[in-house]
């Protein structure tokens, strides 16, 4: 029986919602297919996972549990997953397309000798595996097909919904022999520099505050910063925001940064450059604050207001505290 | 320190196309060094410039690319190597295994690659580089220094940035958050007439047809199916925007 494997990455002690949409999907087409579906852990305790995926009906989980394991870094991330498609021999390996996986997903193709479809918005299995990928900025889809077997897909945040399965399952748990040499690393972690800490996570979060030219100051900031906390929202910003020096690099949406598909996205002074647009046309329900009525953000705008943000914001923060005291 | 950048002519990805029967079709034919690729080449001179040693560049295309080229030679690189090929219907695969021959018998002490393409955002070709060669990388850089021999690298990961120390010989690619690539002087720009451009052929590289075999392939495009039309709301502030949370609870439910 051919296998579909999933990558797993986990995240605040659990696995990313990403990489169970990922997850979701493969099982459907394992379901359709007669396929088996596995998912991989790779982590220090990687067993304390294997709970939380049972809701999801995988047939099996591998797990390599190493120390190194517990920080990214490209070598042995691209051991460990190699050690996996070794074991499980799949003919689909699906990926969320995090920072982490991009970081391996070229080399992984190279040392296993599959076909890679990076950063698709959907892909199926058929007479071949074949995927959509938005290229140009995202203003183009190109369905792409894999001419070789086995085949390595990444998939963007959002392409698809999470749902457990109808029934829960017990899945078979093999645990992949590991070493890892650390004297053998030739790029070494010396530090990882975090923006504040508690803040909620951009490709896990289901609300978007982003902030783009159009936020000045700090006073702005500061607007940005209060909507989302009374929202229980992630913040995000445009590439001009953060060359202003008001937000880290960490926050960047669009085709150079993450790419996000949030139920609900609000653009704040966010003008819609198509590198912009790259990163987030895939939300449910986009906002857009902004004062040029001509802004390109209108365009893919389910709600847009013309205005001054500094003088929507206020209103629109007291507005939801209003309705949160009511509720 | 000797750098060696791959560059990548790539469509302006700004320009308006149409789509035909699948096919792209831009309505000018206007081609650009890849932005992220002429941030690696930005970042290689800087490195040079502080410490010594000196910049080259590779490219892989059809006559066409030496407009880029001289792009790069312009910037400040000091010589350029172009590899004649028709690339359409190559994938990164491909790509990288060009380079990897290309590499193969040369030594550089770090490969910088943009670290995708913006026409593809692919964003393969420089880890299946380095895998082919087997040199260590850091991939998505955002900043770059030279110490003792290493190359210290700060890469965006995904939740924070990541200093990592890269033994050399080595590869990066690199983010355009990196820095600005300088606009090339009129002086360099006449600077890079003068400047060698050495031309190879597949087949100086020992290349079978069998060898560039892509594993995948693009059957189509076609456009982003439109959003909804959205909606404006207007009028006095606060009635507009107590009408946007209404919208955002009742209409749209996601509040």
């Amino acid at each position: 029986m051919s296998a579909y494997l999933c990558y797993i990455p986990v995240q605040q002690e659990r696995p990313t919602r990403a990489a169970l949409e990922v997850l979701t999907h493969l099982r459907t087409l394992a379901r359709r297919d007669g396929a088996q579906l596995a998912a991989c852990v790779l982590h220090p305790a990687a067993d304390r996972f294997v709970e939380a995926l049972k809701p999801y009906g995988v047939d099996r989980v591998y797990l390599v549990k190493h120390p190194v394991l517990d920080r990214h870094l490209n070598a042995p991330v691209l051991a460990a997953l190699e050690a996996v498609f070794r074991a499980a021999q799949p003919a689909l390996m699906a990926l969320p397309s995090t920072e982490a996986v991009k970081d391996v997903l070229g080399a992984l193709a190279t040392r296993v000798g599959a076909a890679a479809l990076p950063d698709v918005s959907a892909f199926d299995t058929g007479a071949s595996i074949t995927a959509t990928r938005p290229v140009m900025a995202a203003r183009v889809l190109a369905d792409t097909e894999a001419t070789t077997q086995p085949v390595l897909v990444s998939v963007r945040a959002g392409s698809y919904d999470a749902r457990p399965a109808e029934s829960p399952s017990e899945p078979d748990v093999v645990e992949v022999p590991f070493d890892f040499d650390t004297a053998t690393l030739r790029a070494t972690l010396r530090e990882v520099i975090t923006g504040a800490t508690g803040q909620v996570d951009l490709s896990e979060a289901d609300i978007i505050v982003a902030a783009g030219r159009g936020v000045r100051d700090e006073a702005g900031k500061q607007l940005v910063e209060e909507l989302a906390r009374e929202l229980g929202a992630a913040i995000g910003a445009s590439r001009a925001a953060i060359e202003a020096g008001l937000f880290p690099a960490s926050l960047q949406i669009g085709q150079t940064g993450k790419v996000v598909s949030p139920t609900l996205y609000i653009a704040v002074g966010i003008s819609g450059a198509i590198q912009h647009v790259a990163g987030m046309a895939g939300s449910k329900v986009i906002v857009a604050i902004n004062k040029d009525p001509d802004a390109p953000i209108f365009n893919i705008a389910t709600y847009g207001i013309v205005g001054d943000l500094y003088q929507i914001l206020p209103l629109l923060i007291e507005e939801i505290r209003r309705i949160k005291a009511e509720s | 320190m000797n750098i060696c950048v791959c560059i990548k002519q790539v469509p302006d990805i700004q320009a308006p196309f149409r789509i035909v029967d699948g096919r792209l079709q831009f309505d000018v034919e206007r081609y650009v060094l890849n932005a992220y690729d002429a941030s690696a080449v930005e970042g290689a001179l800087q490195l040079v410039e502080q410490h010594g040693g000196t910049v080259e560049v590779v490219t892989i295309g059809p006559a066409s690319v030496s407009e880029t080229i001289r792009k790069a030679l312009a910037m400040g690189a000091e010589r350029a190597y172009h590899i004649e090929a028709e690339p359409s219907g190559w994938d990164s695969a491909t790509v990288a295994t060009v380079l990897a021959a290309f590499f193969r018998d040369r030594s550089y002490d770090a490969i910088f690659t943009g670290k995708q393409a913006q026409d593809t955002d692919a964003g393969l070709t420089g880890t299946m580089l380095a895998e082919r060669l087997g040199l260590p990388y850091v991939s998505n850089a955002v900043g770059l220094a030279y110490e003792d021999g290493h190359l210290i690298v700060t890469r965006q990961g995904d939740a924070g940035r990541e200093i990592i120390e890269l033994t050399l010989p080595g590869l990066v690619t690199i983010s355009n958050d990196m820095n600005d690539p300088r606009i090339p002087s009129i002086r360099g720009i006449m600077q890079a007439r003068r400047k060698p451009v050495e031309q190879l052929t597949l087949s100086d590289l020992g290349l079978s047809d069998d060898a560039l075999r892509p594993q995948t392939r693009v059957t189509g495009y076609r456009p982003v199916p439109p959003r909804a039309p959205g909606r404006k709301l207007e009028g006095e502030p606060a009635e507009v925007v107590r009408e946007l949370v209404r919208l955002l609870r009742e209409e749209a439910r996601v509040l």
